[in-house]
């Protein structure tokens, strides 16, 4: 855990030393991943009883954007994602991509906020808070947007389910953070 | 995992937890089906079995009442998160089609706020 904690302090400072051509490139790779990770979710069969619930594989590409870049480029890769996803399926502008953009904002501002502030706090604590706030979220918009308030019963069992799922995404981001070659 | 981690973590589920009953619905005696669309609400007797076609955003959503549970059993939108909901019978539980704009819950007709529910 601390050589990880070491790479996050350590990486803003040899980010600078990426040049900045490498830098877009890197990012686009990220965006592009977190694509593919959201396509790779979506072939997942869905859990019975809960079918609201993912794994949340696309924030893997969000934390590490996040860890190695800070929070513009995490931005840039969440909505980014959150926007090539709606055009490829027709969802533009639908209730679905509202739904998306709202968790996907909600949990950047969470992330961003929580690594900003907290020191201590690794990608296990962000992805996990971030993954709460993303669910949070998509729950608020879904019962604005069929106008049912009842709808917020499903919201509590979901962010801890979140919570949980959001850790496991910390700890995979954390062990590909540690392992990458350019630092 | 660090201890800021599990702080972060723990105060989220707290608060998640302690929200819970604030939200859960009243689970009152009511075996009435609530179905609300954009073209309006629904209510049907749980025990009376039958199909309901309702309008959504996208399309019509198919609602079957049978054996005193209800369901979704077709619906275009583009998860199905709705139809893979399963069958609900239990008061205050409810399937929602976002897509649609459409909600099945199992309670009483007129009580769709959370006003009521802080005991």
């Amino acid at each position: 855990m601390d050589s990880t904690l070491a790479c996050a302090r350590t990486s803003s400072a040899s980010a600078a030393a990426v040049t900045p051509s490498r830098r877009v490139a890197l990012i686009a790779a990220l965006l592009a991943s977190a694509v593919v990770l959201g396509l790779v979710e979506s072939t997942l069969p869905s859990v019975a009883l809960v079918p609201w619930l993912r794994i949340g594989l696309a924030n893997l590409a969000v934390v590490i954007a996040l860890v190695c870049f800070g929070v513009r480029a995490a931005g840039l890769v969440s909505l980014g994602r959150v926007v090539i996803v709606a055009v490829a399926t027709g969802t533009l502008w639908s209730p679905v991509f509202a739904m998306s953009v709202g968790g996907a904002v909600a949990s950047l501002v969470v992330m961003a906020a929580l690594s900003a502030t907290l020191r201590g706090i690794t990608p296990v604590g962000v992805s996990a808070a971030g993954s709460a706030a993303h669910v949070l979220a998509q729950f608020v918009v879904a019962s604005v947007l069929v106008d049912t308030p009842s709808l917020l019963v499903l919201a509590p069992p979901s962010v801890l389910a979140a919570l949980a799922l959001g850790a496991v995404i910390g700890l995979i981001a954390q062990a590909v953070v540690s392992r990458m070659p350019w630092r | 995992m660090s201890r800021a981690d599990r702080i972060v973590i723990a105060i989220i589920a707290l608060v998640a937890v302690a929200a819970w009953p604030l939200v859960a619905a009243a689970g009152g005696g009511s075996d009435d089906v609530v179905i609300a669309g954009p073209a309006g609400t629904t209510v049907v007797p749980l025990h009376v079995d039958g199909t309901f076609m309702i309008e959504g955003l996208g399309g019509p959503v198919t609602v079957v009442v049978s054996d005193g549970r209800v369901r979704v059993s077709d619906s275009c939108c583009p998860d199905h998160v709705c139809m893979r909901s399963g069958a609900i019978s239990a008061p205050g539980s409810l399937i929602a089609c976002v897509p649609n704009g459409v909600v099945v819950r199992v309670g009483e007709g007129g009580d769709d706020g959370l006003d009521a529910r802080v005991r």
